[in-house]
């Protein structure tokens, strides 16, 4: 099942059309579509190896697709590079969470915040980078001058960075090195890190994952108080069913690389392909339909 | 044309030398995403190995057919030791760290090796002792002085291989040497056999697990230790055979030969593609023929500077080498 | 922060107008290293070795930008320093007979030094540009190979130019060098590196040495950040070869082999990849333990074998240490830390910063 995608680029922050993906023989994503735009919360679901990661990586550049193309803030990145198109507003946590485990806590944040677009917006073509290429260095030298600006620049991120981690609720960790922080404390420095690069649209791969009731019902309020907060569209991917029901207005299922289903919540709970997918047909057919 | 052909000749011999060496680094690459720099002074070792017993067998034997034969045994052997000793007590404990700390180790390794072959360590003897034959007869092995550390000028590798002219096509035009013919043959076979191996026994099934993921692989019940160690003394194995080749060849060996054949050969793997076996092969019979026509037709002084120049053109148009692609680290 | 300048990142109502912050250091440096060069420039003894020690600990600084805070690995830093040696060497020759007009002849002298090793500092950060770009795309350890390679070519193109005097070297370069000067620019290098790991480019760079992917998917942009650290290292190594064909007689491509690359290796790995005043101190030991044992055999009369037997023996030493500093201490001795942070606890210490 592949819907037809409305193609509305003022509203669709990220886009997905007719996306595939091959590693030699293996197809890891089939005719992939998603639309998401501001203050969506989407859902990807599916079970293990159904290309949901996969699907995450050539949405932020890490894989190229072999067709279709990606489209972010009303532009085509496919052959972008992921710091790239992270400056066009797209940020992402990562399923085994990868946080600069030597830096403190502010460090993190502030890497993000330095780095985000607003300072240098990106540009392609030859001229242009090479302009780029300049400015980076004059910007090192104003770093080893001290200049005024500089310090002004540096203060500021400080300020961002500790607005993000107070959100976060991780004030007391700001010194600490991420690599000593609890987990479900590490799960949240990755998304204050994400935010820090001020994206239009969030892609969270299992915030939920090694957490435990209570933090995942704390969790789901944050996701939509974070997505109302900084005007986001989020994209969960998630294994937790009842997280992503309970947040997700619409959800896609994944299958082999297949998109086996979209809808809201019910829908999807309910449909026919969606539990074969999940528990086998053998369970339907005990079963006699769907539960 | 008959200087091209000769040029062809010999860029080829060379090529499939630096092969051998290149396949050592292309299969630890291959299990432990591990750049063994010290896979060429290993290959030094080596040579001093097979130059000690082909001085210890003494004129007459060490050109026979098994006199060869004893040299390549004991250099392939002694290395397989001694790249076993080196996974085991400098890389394995290593093995869960940042992959920089190995990388460092191995150039420490290489470090130690090929400068402290370049210290002049002797015992003067004299020594004899002799080992009893089954018919009770027996050998008698007498040395005057026992080198530990050979030191830094370069030794003349003994003929074990007399040089025959084998094929000359006009008057000398084009001369085909017999160690040429020789060193290609065992080198191919070397080469067939590890493909066989790799792809057509257990032994290179599970070495292809462990390339894949080692962790997984151990839990699939492959001794994965054991795997690394048996690819650590085969490549070290190969280096040895390549490096008594190159020894014939060269007619010398320095304990600096390690860290330039090496690196030509590490280069060669880069070139086609690290981690893949045929890229090695083409690889290497690539560079051993850049080099031949650089040194043949430009200037002979720019031989070292060939391969790395060579080097960085390929990576520049071809980052992942020829024949591999530049993996997407899994997110 | 370290430097004085990275702390007064804190406080802004300082009494120093923010215009001078950023070359205070500079100035109150200039006045310590002329009363260094006025007690100890008598002694040729004293001028050449601390010269050595100075030199080596521009080298292990600037290659802690890139091995240590960047996490990549170079091992042919010595080439840069080649490029730097060598064109220094050859702008100081050609402008040897050439005074600037209206100034006494010292200082003349020490402006046209000052602007050959400029030459020299700026070829070599061009090459490193050269070198670093299609290497540092690609993962850590080709980098490694590509510097050595680089290092071989540099040596190979020197033998076989004219004009760089081929294997004989180059002799003859006015030596204008002082322990003022090479420890003008010890400072400096210090001073840029303290100020790059405190700034948010030196962060950048951390974040790459930890994780690429992730660096990468923060926005950093992480083969640039490489490049220009690179960049930056190469010059300083350019201006330590730039310094050094100053003080001795000769340069020649023995000078600059893969040996020199990994000495310095070694003292960037024994000081801690990532801390500056662990290179410094490991370069300060590690240049002057051989010359103190070489004079020590001296002294008690040993055998003249013996005091070269040091110099031989120092490379598989140097090996051996590398392996053993790996298995035993990964780390080095300061870690990512900085003297300050490890000294005992009774020492007044500088907030905790990064790392």
């Amino acid at each position: 099942m592949s819907a037809a995608v409305p193609v509305d680029s003022q509203a669709a922050m990220l886009q997905a059309v007719g996306v595939s993906i091959r590693f030699g023989g293996l197809k890891a994503l089939t005719d992939f579509n998603l639309t998401v735009r501001q203050g969506d919360l989407l859902g990807l679901i599916g079970p293990n190896g159904a290309g949901k990661s996969t699907a995450f990586n050539v949405l932020t550049g890490v894989y190229q697709p072999t067709e279709g193309e990606v489209r972010v803030a009303g532009k085509k990145v496919n052959g972008w590079l992921p710091h790239e198109i992270n400056h066009l507003g797209l940020a992402r946590t990562f399923q085994n969470i990868r946080l600069f485990r030597a830096l403190t806590a502010l460090d993190n944040v502030k890497v993000a915040c330095r780095a985000q677009g607003a300072l240098h917006p990106p540009k392609r073509g030859r001229v242009a980078k090479a302009g780029t290429a300049l400015r980076n260095y004059r910007d090192w030298w104003r770093a080893l001058m001290l200049t005024p600006g500089f310090q002004a620049e540096e203060r500021e991120l400080t300020r961002q960075a500790e607005h993000l981690l107070e959100v976060m609720g991780l004030s007391h960790r700001r010194d600490e090195e991420a690599k000593n922080l609890p987990y479900g404390e590490q799960r949240r420095l990755e998304i204050a890190r994400a935010l820090g690069t001020k994206p239009r649209v969030l892609l969270l791969d299992e915030p939920a994952a090694g957490m435990n009731t209570r933090e995942k019902a704390d969790l789901m309020v944050l996701i939509r108080r974070l997505r109302d907060e900084f005007s986001l569209g989020v994209l969960v991917i998630e294994h937790d069913m009842k997280l992503v029901m309970g947040i997700c207005e619409t959800i896609t299922v994944l299958d082999h690389g297949e998109t086996i289903a979209r809808g809201a919540p019910a829908a999807v709970r309910s449909d026919r392909k969606v539990i074969e997918a999940y528990l086998g047909d053998s369970y339907l057919e005990s079963h006699g339909g769907a539960a | 044309m008959s200087q091209l052909l000769q040029h062809l000749i010999n860029g080829l011999a060379s090529g499939t030398i630096y092969a051998l060496v290149a396949l050592g680094y292309t299969m630890v690459y291959g299990v432990l995403k591990l750049i063994n720099f010290a896979h060429g002074d290993v290959m030094m070792v080596g040579v001093y190995m097979g130059y000690a017993s082909a001085f210890a067998l003494g004129r007459e034997a060490q050109r026979s057919l098994w006199g060869v034969v004893v040299i390549f045994a004991v250099a392939m052997g002694g290395c397989a030791l001694l790249g076993f000793l080196i996974e085991r007590f400098a890389y394995r404990p290593l093995r869960e760290k940042p992959r920089l700390t190995a990388l460092i180790t191995a150039i420490g390794i290489s470090f130690a090796l090929s400068y402290g072959f370049q210290l002049d360590v002797s015992f003067d003897g004299p020594f004899d002792f002799s080992i009893a034959g089954r018919r009770g007869g027996s050998f008698d092995f007498h040395f005057d002085r026992l080198v530990l550390l050979p030191g830094a000028s370069p030794r003349a590798f003994p003929e074990i291989i007399a040089p025959t002219e084998w094929f000359i096509l006009g008057d000398r035009d084009v001369v085909l040497w017999n160690w040429q013919v020789i060193s290609l043959l065992i080198a191919v076979s070397l080469m067939v056999a590890l493909q066989f191996l790799v792809y057509r026994t257990r032994f290179g099934k599970a070495m292809r697990a462990v390339s894949w993921d080692h962790r997984t692989a151990a839990l699939m019940g492959i001794p994965t230790d054991r795997i690394i160690s048996l690819t650590f003394m085969l490549s070290s194995a190969l280096a040895a055979g390549a490096g008594l080749l190159y020894a014939i060849k060269d007619t010398s060996v320095t304990p600096l030969m390690g860290l330039y054949v090496g690196l030509k050969a590490f280069v060669a793997a880069v070139i086609g593609g690290i981690g893949n076996v045929p890229g090695a092969v083409v690889g290497a019979l690539l560079l051993g023929l850049v080099e031949e026509f650089v040194v043949g037709y430009a200037a002979s002084t720019w031989r070292d500077a060939v391969a790395f120049g060579f080097l960085i053109l390929v990576l520049l148009v071809k980052p992942g080498g020829l024949f591999g692609r530049v993996a997407a680290e899994k997110v | 922060m370290a430097t004085p300048g990275a702390t007064t990142l804190s406080d802004d109502t300082g009494p120093i107008p923010p215009a001078l912050r950023g070359l205070l250091p500079v100035l109150l440096a200039l006045p310590v290293l002329a009363l260094a060069e006025w007690t100890l420039g008598a002694s040729p003894f004293a001028t050449y070795l601390l010269s050595v020690v100075g030199v080596n600990i521009i080298l292990a600084v600037s290659l802690n930008i890139v091995n240590g805070m960047t996490g990549q690995f170079s091992i042919g830093h010595a080439g840069f320093m080649a490029v730097g040696a060598y064109i220094a060497g050859v702008t100081s020759l050609s402008l040897k007979e050439i005074g600037i007009p209206g100034v006494p002849v010292a200082v003349s002298d020490q402006l046209l030094f000052v602007e050959a090793l400029l030459a020299g500092g700026v070829c070599a950060a061009l090459c490193g540009f050269l070198v670093g770009l299609p290497s540092l795309r690609l993962r850590g350890d080709y980098l490694a190979i590509v510097t050595l390679g680089f290092g071989e070519i540099i040596r190979v193109f020197v033998q076989n130019t004219e004009a760089f005097g081929r294997a004989l070297g180059l002799s003859g370069i006015p030596q204008y060098s002082s322990v003022a000067m090479v420890y003008f620019w010890v400072f400096l290098v210090v001073l840029v590196a303290r100020r790059i790991a405190g700034s948010s480019h030196g962060r950048s760079l951390w974040a790459i040495r930890e994780d690429e992917v992730a660096a990468e998917a923060m926005g950093v942009d992480t083969t640039g950040y490489k490049v220009r650290a690179f960049v930056i290292s190469s010059f300083f190594a350019g201006i330590a070869g730039g310094l050094f064909a100053h003080f001795v007689p000769i340069i020649n491509p023995g000078s600059f082999t893969f040996v020199k690359s990994m000495e310095i290796v070694v003292m960037v790995v024994l000081g801690g990849l990532g801390s500056t005043t662990g290179a410094i101190v490991a370069a300060i030991f590690l240049t002057l333990l051989p010359e103190g044992l070489r004079s020590l055999f001296g002294a008690m009369g040993a055998e003249g074998s013996l005091a070269q037997k040091v110099d031989q023996i120092r490379m598989p030493v140097y090996g051996v240490l590398l392996v053993v500093l790996m298995l035993a201490r990964p780390q080095g001795l300061f870690g990512t830390r900085e003297l300050w942070d490890v000294l005992p606890r009774w020492l007044p210490r500088k907030k905790k910063g990064l790392t």
